[in-house]
């Protein structure tokens, strides 16, 4: 089996490592990389959880090969908190009680990070269609929506208070 | 779920990737996005030898103007397309099938050639082609450069006209003349599905008349289906709700598609026509007709 | 005036565990790094049903960097023989005997047949793809009609036929009285179909076995260390003592994760033969298709009512498809008829149950696995409602109970105390404003809109009131707490969370209680060598179940420092104060020494007298007190696309009740999830089997299709107040009741939008197909799967 010698940037380190052809990227991060907060969880192109940033980019690390990265610049989850400190899109999770189990928190994360960096002001039916490809089991979303609303500095909507969903917000496209 | 082994070539030019192709033969896949393949890798239901790279072809990868026509490299990211001003000028129907392609994340890997090329009838692309009538422009080392219409591409369920020599490298449309509109629609069970059944239309209107009609859908065959039938009832009488619900029962009742666990084939069929009102009245309103 | 000390408990203070959760930090078994670990892949069947004639190994064992590969046979040799683990579930049911891997025949698509350890998860699955396996297939067995078939071929051999267990009538009340003083009677075929948990993070597990030392140390995820600690040992027949199981961050489970499976078994097996760590992790395929499926049920109801609309009495017999290798399948029916009257007055019921062995998954927990009480007998109140021509609402509030007033029991048995369901009930409607929504929707009809209300009330025994056994589900719970030498209060849970935030809610109720800063508590689980004895986190019982015995814990550990405390400071036992982390002497507040000095001091010889521990340490246990019952009603509004199919939730209400909160934005991220869970159900979730061939449909996450954010609507959440029944602990389980109460509130409101068309709805699943179907927009195809 012939192997390949993978350089990349990663959370703006670079690395390196050499691959069988067939290696998946999320393996590559994960298992040569020793990054274990990208996580799989369905390798099937579907739930999200292994999102990562390439070249800026939201891409599923589950869809990519470890030598489609050559040259990349990849950013982790990891990479996120800003000098050890949580960052501000961390933290509004983090006051929203955005996740609850965390297996697709990573992928949540790193989608966001690429929509808010897309459009910072982000309507709630924004929010909802850009993370429609991004499967949680745990929370109904509310949680990480709230969130993401939050970091972008719009106001909450309470549990509390009537919440006719916006017409525009089917239930499916 | 992990890959079988296979080799790996990233060519760096057109013609390297041609020689590569045509050296490796049959057992070669070309990898454009990886947004479908990969998974096929992955499921071990795809086994090639080698994977031939195209992100490294210069050649492939440009959005231009020329000659009239609306010219996409097949390397083109979805997502890029999809912000590209001139696609949204020449060609609309195309603006309005990009965003309903998967996810932001599989758009911004996914290519315009490697969805058309794996030819997927649930595919929003295909149908797209088929009805902005298309030219795909594929090459071989040996025979150089030919041109395929879109709708002589698409030959049955993943498979398409290409020779194993060749490679897709480019998509022409025609610009979109003014007095005409365009319509996606879909029915998914999930935001960002492929679609149950897809409806892409496309009209030109004169005087409150359909002087043109290019209907075609998605998810009731294993190719796009261009509805002739119902296009020509929508061309031959002044359009009117009538008109519309007639071409609409025509299209349903031409249609035998499969059922899977998702939809029955009546469901389907029902839908089909339930989106051809749909679509061909938001093309016509574009047009700026109101029915 | 004394100062008001801060309470944790009942505010929504920030999760602890989410410092790591959003760092990336977190530690899932998919982390796990052993020296020298190898991964494990199965060889599954293609087939529903067949004899395995033979299975061929050599060439996968000739596969560069493959270790080890074991048939089903060769892994019987490892183990103790039999269905093992299965069997904690059964509820005392005799199950058929089976291997943990296959050996005589394959019984459902994805059957485990043969393991292959290798350097790699690709190297053993290249090897996978070696083995040869030669099948002789047999007719599958996949619908009731099939299981039931007398002629059909039977499953399990030992076992005769398909039918796992059949209970006999069960009466409670007059039931016969109640069908001859009826107006009429209502029947329906009521149907739940198969869906399952699908957290995110499949099945996994790592073991190492140290042959010198005997040890076996297993690295799981898992709902109970302790639970998976004693099936282990016995399947491996190692004494328990040398067995370790460790769980850490788990990434959801909803019930699938509990005990050991078959497939967890042989991986240990696999360890300990060959001497290496191995560690398994179940990929998506392998958890859609083989990890269990659930809710496969089907009822037959008749309700006598009168015709103003009091219920009763109820007859039901109920069918249940426990899939291959049966479980808990068998002993769900009993749970499902004890509930079934719920906060109702319906003085009678029959019940009698079916359970039948098929060609599917094993049928395992899922988030209120007990569930279709509440569907059927919600769903039953709507079809009475529309037979007598009466709002679904009068009907439920004729007939709930009234708390305080007769009957103070359900009529199987348990007590009604403290229900809360018609204040639920009145507040949801209140909540949805009901006049005003029946009049848009008589215009919105009038526009060919088609919206639709429903409505749906149930209760949890999370835990339940008091019963002489205590406890509810799993019994009285341990904990243990110390004070750390740095200060810290540890306390040690056998609950294992998997996105409950135990470590952030029983820190609340322990620092309270306590007197001690929250983040002084430190919450240890999933280490069996440290946790206390336990069934693990399940049936909603941690809130009530581990908060209760955190706050008596507390009390007892506080008891146990001013105790040292009145030595050290020679001073009386009642003096001794603490607060904020401080003991101090009262009225002496220069007499004062932080938790981290008592903890030293204890230690020092000299300082405590004798016969007095310096070890500040408690181990107590909490039966759940005077329990109490958690519910509430949900409403929602839909709009019907009868053109498509499709439906849109226009607005989704919740009146709950799970007593005194300990984090109100845990509670609703509970309730949310849950409702969730329940929408997918409704809209989206089946796990299809083609009747025909057995192949399982949905086994990628583009058949089995999870709701996103797209589809889940927010949810308006209102409390009610708390009933305390108990004196110190009033908390009550949430985890489930989202799940329980969803599917029939969207179920009750898309046949109201469809009245219409008259359409009635008797089964769970309403995909946009059905929808159409159901209006008569399109006919049903028979021949296709369903």
């Amino acid at each position: 089996m012939s192997m390949l010698e993978v350089a990349l940037t990663v959370n703006g380190e670079a690395r390196s490592g050499a691959v069988e052809p067939r290696k998946i990227l999320a393996d590559f991060i994960r298992e040569d990389l020793g990054l274990t907060g990208t996580h799989l969880g369905c390798e099937q192109g579907v739930c999200g959880a292994c999102t990562v940033l390439v070249n800026g980019q939201p891409a599923r690390a589950c869809l990519m090969l470890a030598v489609q990265a050559r040259g990349a610049e990849v950013v982790t989850i990891e990479g996120l908190a800003e000098g050890g400190e949580l960052n501000s899109l961390q933290r509004a999770m983090w006051e929203s009680h955005g996740f609850q189990c965390g297996f697709c928190t990573p992928g949540f994360l790193m989608q966001i990070t690429a929509l808010l960096a897309d459009n910072p002001q982000p309507s709630e039916p924004e929010i909802r269609a850009a993370l429609s490809g991004n499967l949680c089991r745990c929370t109904g979303y509310e949680s990480i929506v709230n969130g993401v609303l939050a970091a972008a500095g719009h106001p909450v909507p309470s549990a509390h208070e009537p919440q006719t969903q916006e017409p525009e917000r089917s239930s499916v496209a | 779920m992990k890959p079988a082994p296979f080799e790996y070539r990233a060519p760096e030019s057109l013609d390297e990737a041609l020689a590569l192709v045509e050296e490796l033969g049959e057992d070669a896949r070309p990898l454009a996005g990886g947004q479908s393949l990969i998974p096929l890798l992955s499921f071990r239901l795809a086994r090639p030898t080698c994977l031939v790279d195209l992100a490294g072809v210069p050649e492939l990868q440009s959005i231009r103007i020329d000659d009239g026509r609306l010219v996409i490299g097949a390397m083109v990211r979805e997502r890029e397309a999809e912000r590209d001003a001139k696609v949204e000028a020449s060609a609309p129907l195309l603006a309005c099938a990009l965003p309903l392609i998967g996810h932001p994340a599989i758009r911004s890997r996914g290519t315009i050639g490697g969805s058309l090329a794996h030819s997927d009838p649930a595919a929003e692309l295909p149908a797209a082609a088929v009805a902005l009538e298309a030219e795909l422009i594929a090459r071989s080392r040996t025979r150089g450069e030919r041109t395929i219409p879109a709708a002589d591409f698409f030959t049955g369920f993943l498979s398409t006209a290409l020779e194993p020599d060749e490679l897709l490298t480019e998509i022409r449309i025609m610009r979109q003349s003014p007095g005409t509109g365009c319509a996606f629609e879909e029915v998914a069970r999930r935001h960002g599905d492929f679609a149950m059944v897809g409806a892409a239309a496309m009209v030109r209107v004169e005087d409150d008349r359909i002087t043109e009609a290019r209907l075609v859908l998605t998810g009731v065959s294993d190719v796009p289906v261009r509805a002739l039938d119902a296009e020509a009832t929508l061309t031959a009488a002044p359009f009117t709700d009538e008109v519309l619900a007639e071409a609409a029962e025509q299209t349903a009742g031409s249609l035998s598609p499969a059922s899977d666990i998702h939809g029955s084939s009546a469901y389907r069929r029902h839908v089909a026509g339930v989106l051809v009102r749909r679509a061909v009245r938001a093309a016509t309103q574009r047009a700026g007709v109101a029915a | 005036m004394s100062i008001i000390a801060q309470r944790y408990t009942g505010s929504s203070i920030k999760r602890s565990e989410d410092l790591r959760i959003l760092t990336g930090s977190g530690h899932y078994i998919d982390d796990v790094r052993l020296p020298g670990m190898l991964h494990a892949a199965f060889v599954r069947s293609p087939f529903a049903h067949a004899r395995i004639s033979s299975v061929e190994v050599s060439a996968a064992r000739e596969v560069p960097g493959v270790v080890a590969v074991l048939t089903g046979a060769e892994l019987e040799a490892l183990i103790v023989p039999g269905p093992g683990a299965a069997g904690i579930f059964s509820g005392g049911i005799t199950l058929p005997s089976f291997s943990q891997l296959a050996t005589d025949k394959v019984r459902l698509v994805g059957d485990p047949v043969v393991l292959v350890v290798a350097e790699s998860r690709y190297v053993a699955e290249d090897a996978c793809e070696l083995v040869e396996v030669d099948y002789e297939e047999l007719p599958s067995v996949i619908t009731e009609q099939q299981a039931l078939d007398p002629d059909g071929p039977p499953i399990f051999e030992d076992l005769g036929s398909n039918v796992l267990n059949r209970t006999e009538i069960a009466t409670f009340g007059d039931v016969e009285g109640a069908f001859a003083r009826a107006d009429r009677v209502v029947s329906a075929h009521l149907r739940q179909h198969r869906h399952q948990n699908v957290p995110m993070e499949g099945r996994g597990i790592a073991c190492s076995y140290d042959p010198e030392s005997g040890e076996l140390t297993v690295y799981s995820a898992n709902q109970g260390v302790q639970t998976a600690r004693r099936l282990l040992a016995q399947a491996l027949d190692v004494p328990i003592e040398k067995v370790r199981v460790l769980s850490d961050d788990i990434g959801g489970s909803f019930g699938l994760k509990m005990g050991a499976s078959r497939e967890e078994i042989a991986v240990a097996a696999a360890a300990r033969h060959v001497g290496r760590p191995v560690r398994w992790i179940e990929d998506r395929t392998e958890n859609l298709t083989a990890s269990g499926q659930a809710r496969e049920e089907s009822f037959d109801v008749e309700a006598a009512v009168t015709n103003e609309g009091d219920i009763l009495g109820l007859r039901v017999k109920m069918t249940i498809d426990t899939g291959a290798y049966p479980g808990m399948g068998g002993m769900l029916p009993r749970m499902v008829q004890n509930m079934l009257p719920g906060p109702y007055r319906i003085g009678a019921l029959s019940f009698e149950s079916t359970a039948i062995i098929t060609n599917k998954a094993t049928y395992v927990a899922y988030r209120g696995p007990w569930a279709s009480e509440t569907w059927v007998r919600e769903r039953t109140i709507d079809l009475i409602a529309k037979e007598l021509g009466l709002e679904p609402l009068a009907v439920r509030l004729r007939n709930v109970v009234t708390r305080g007033e007769p009957p103070l029991a359900m009529v199987t048995g348990r007590s009604l105390a403290g229900v809360t369901a018609r204040e639920s009930l009145e507040r949801v409607s209140a909540m949805v404003d009901f006049g005003a929504f029946r009049e848009r929707q008589a215009e919105a009809r009038a526009q060919g809109r088609y919206l639709g209300l429903g409505l749906a009330t149930y209760i949890e025994a999370a835990p339940g009131p008091r019963q002489p056994q205590g406890g509810g589900i799993g019994g009285p719970e341990q904990i243990r707490m110390r004070l750390e030498d740095d200060g810290t209060v540890s306390v040690f849970t056998a609950q294992m969370p998997h996105g409950q935030s135990h470590q952030t809610t029983f820190a609340q109720v322990a620092a309270d209680e306590f007197g001690v800063p929250f983040e002084q508590v430190r919450v240890v689980v999933g280490d069996s060598s440290q946790v206390p004895q336990g069934f693990g986190t399940g049936g909603s019982r941690a809130a009530v179940m581990a908060g209760g015995a955190s706050l008596h814990g507390a009390r007892a550990l506080k008891k146990r420092v001013q105790e040292v405390g009145s030595h050290l400071f020679e001073a009386a036992v009642e003096d001794m104060l603490i607060s904020d982390g401080v003991l101090s002497v009262q009225g002496v507040p220069a007499r004062a020494m932080s938790l981290a000095e008592v903890a030293k001091a204890a230690h020092e010889p000299g300082r405590l007298p004798e016969d007095v521990s310096g070890d500040i340490e408690v181990t107590t246990a909490f039966d759940g007190g005077e329990g109490g019952w958690s519910g509430g009603s949900h409403a929602a509004i839909v709009e019907v696309d009868t053109e498509t199919g499709l439906v849109r939730i226009e607005r989704y209400l919740v009146a709950e009740d799970c007593g005194a909160l300990i984090n109100p934005a845990i509670v609703e991220g509970q309730v949310r999830g849950g409702v969730a869970q329940g929408i997918g159900a409704v809209l989206l979730e089946r796990s299809a089997y083609d009747p025909e061939s057995g192949q399982f449909l949905a086994s990628t996450f583009m058949d089995y299709l999870l709701p996103t954010a797209w589809e889940i609507p927010r949810l308006e959440i209102e409390h009610l107040e708390t009933v305390p029944l108990d004196a110190d602990v009033n908390f009550r389980g949430v985890g489930e009741g989202g799940m329980i109460i969803a599917p029939p509130t969207l179920c009750n409101a898309i046949e109201d939008a469809l009245a219409p068309f008259a359409a009635r709805v008797t089964e769970q699943h309403l995909p946009p197909n059905r929808i159409l179907e159901l209006i008569g927009a399109i006919l049903s195809d028979a021949g296709e799967p369903r």
